[in-house]
């Protein structure tokens, strides 16, 4: 799946006056990853996009995209959003793509399947204003879709959707994502980058809290809960478990750290210690617990 | 561009205030008889306006007061791209700076060509239905001064790009651009020339004043009636300084294009 870094960037810093917007980030993602951009409002996601889609100008540090040096060619093979859709208002959804293909150096002809994609065909030809917020992301996306390209850069993409609006567009990420293309996306929404991402890192004022796997966060943070008619006899048991750490009590159940242990293996060791279990499950974790857990530990 | 109404409105407005100030001019003088207004005894309707080739110098000077409209046009435009943030998705999906810079730069040669040929086809029109005096070489004499037509809308353009570039607000650049180019230079020109206690090393400066040197470059033409002694050339020394305006212009164009934050 991965294929040597498609982004690499080095002590990249952006600040505004006095107001230090991002701090120092080393960062590097490969190809085919669906990168996650996790902090709360505020906390640089929007402006290290900016900086790596070369609108803002670095203070200091670099990156590279490709392992290529910065050039302008570069980004046309970079599909992109960036806050809010921006467009010319008074022209039609077909015009504004017409400007982007041609900017993209794309045939025009490409630009029929992807309204067709993002469901904007009927409305075509509708001046950009007179569009729903919805259907403006939804042409953002179109736009950012329009070269093929290796990169898709997204920022917030669900802001503002309606609920289906919001499971289309994950839809469309995961599909996205399973052609093999690098996903970048910028999101304050945990549930969000949870179901679509593959990595993560937590961004909170600029600087970089974490930076890791969204699968190995979340079996780290997966716990065993296990109940029975003597709980503390069970409790006595079950520490004995190699790999089982701690066990704590938790309302009328004992919870564990699930570490790479399935419930089986745990039932089939308490059958044999002659106890019967009335609940046993594995809860996986999610990425709100690991998020919080990461700003906590910075505090 | 083309699907932006204000664009076409501003641009109507340009022709027909050109059309007006350089047909109506004859309107005006008789005007000026009807009013009773004679200059030193002289019929105003006798001011040969039309005459090859004067008209040329006439009509520019008229029509070089018109920039200002088009000068709008360029603003809107580039205002639009900020506000719209056209530009900066424009730049997300590849446009590089300088292909925006010569996007708009083509505008502004369009604009600028386009303005030029208008006053060339009134002055010729006017020309050849009032003029009193022919002849082919009288026609095309004194054709300098619709070149230094096409370089004084170019420069004032390039003039307003980078303007717009500092301060992107429509609003703010159109009332301080028409401030600026219609009342605070030519004042503060009439200032320093005409202010005593001022050095006069200072004086002629203002011939380089961005605005004022767009001004000189077509000398005020009616003067001719009255004094009798006019410049009636483009002078060299004044081209150079609106060139050289030019390409500052031109210059800072760019480096606030690539300076600034999008």
């Amino acid at each position: 799946m991965s294929m040597g870094p498609i982004l690499e960037t080095a002590q990249l810093s952006k600040s505004y006056g006095r107001i230090r917007a991002l701090d120092n980030l080393d960062l590097s993602i490969n190809e085919g990853m669906v990168f996650g951009f996790l902090g709360p409002n505020g906390s640089g996601k929007t402006t290290t996009l900016a900086l790596l889609l070369q609108v803002l100008r670095p203070s200091s540090g670099s990156f590279n995209w490709f392992g290529k040096p910065q050039w302008d060619n570069v980004r046309k093979d970079i599909g992109a959003i960036l806050e809010s859709p921006c467009f010319y208002p008074y022209l039609s959804g077909y015009q504004n793509l017409m400007v982007s293909a041609r900017i993209k150096e794309v045939n025009l002809a490409a630009i029929e399947p992807v309204l067709r994609t993002v469901d904007l065909y009927e409305r075509r030809n509708d001046p950009f204003k007179t569009y729903s917020l919805g259907m403006k992301q939804r042409l953002a996306i179109a736009s950012a879709l329009l070269a093929n390209p290796r990169v898709l850069i997204l920022d917030e993409p669900t802001n503002g959707l309606d609920p289906q609006g919001i499971v289309e567009i994950r839809n469309l990420i995961k599909k996205i994502a399973g052609t093999g293309k690098t996903i970048i996306l910028a999101s304050h929404l945990l549930d969000e980058v949870q179901k679509v991402c593959s990595h993560f890192m937590v961004l909170r004022q600029g600087t970089k809290l974490f930076q890791g796997s969204v699968k190995d966060a979340l079996t780290d943070q997966s716990l065993i809960e296990v109940a029975a008619a003597d709980m503390q006899y069970l409790a006595e048991i079950l520490v004995t478990y190699p790999g089982v750490e701690k066990v704590e009590r938790r309302d009328d159940k004992l919870v564990f750290k699930a570490s790479s242990m399935s419930t089986a293996q745990i039932n089939h060791f308490l059958i044999e210690k002659k106890i019967v279990v009335s609940h046993l499950a594995k809860k996986n974790g999610n990425l709100e617990e690991e998020f919080l857990r990461i700003l906590a530990k910075h505090e | 561009m083309k699907n932006y109404r204000p664009f076409w409105i501003l641009v109507i407005m340009y022709i027909v205030v050109v059309i007006l100030i350089t047909c109506g001019g004859g309107l005006f003088l008789q005007f000026l008889k009807k009013q009773g207004a004679d200059f030193n005894g002289i019929d105003p309707t006798l001011i040969p306006l039309y005459d090859f080739p004067d008209i040329w110098q006439n009509m520019t000077y008229l029509g070089s007061f018109c920039k200002v409209i088009l000068g709008f046009i360029v603003v809107i435009s580039v205002a639009n791209e900020e506000s719209f943030r056209t530009l900066r998705q424009n730049i997300i999906d590849g446009l590089s700076k300088q292909e925006f810079l010569w996007s708009k730069l083509l505008l502004i040669l369009g604009l600028s060509v386009g303005a030029t040929i208008l006053m060339f086809l009134c002055a010729l029109l006017m020309g050849s239905l009032y003029s009193s005096s022919g002849g082919m070489q009288q026609v095309f004499q004194s054709m300098d001064f619709i070149w230094a037509y096409f370089l004084i809308l170019l420069t004032y353009l390039c003039f307003c790009f980078w303007v717009t570039l500092l301060l992107p607000r429509t609003g703010l650049v159109i009332v301080g651009l028409f401030l600026y180019t219609i009342i605070f230079e030519p004042f503060f020109a009439l200032f320093l020339e005409n202010f005593p206690y001022i050095s006069d090393f200072i004086r002629p400066s203002t011939a380089f004043f961005p605005v004022r040197s767009l001004y000189n470059l077509i000398p005020v033409p009616f003067s001719k009636f009255l004094l009798r002694e006019f410049q009636e050339f483009v002078s060299l020394k004044e081209t150079m300084i609106v060139i050289g305006w030019l390409g500052v212009n031109l210059f800072l164009c760019r480096l606030i294009l690539h300076r600034k934050d999008w």
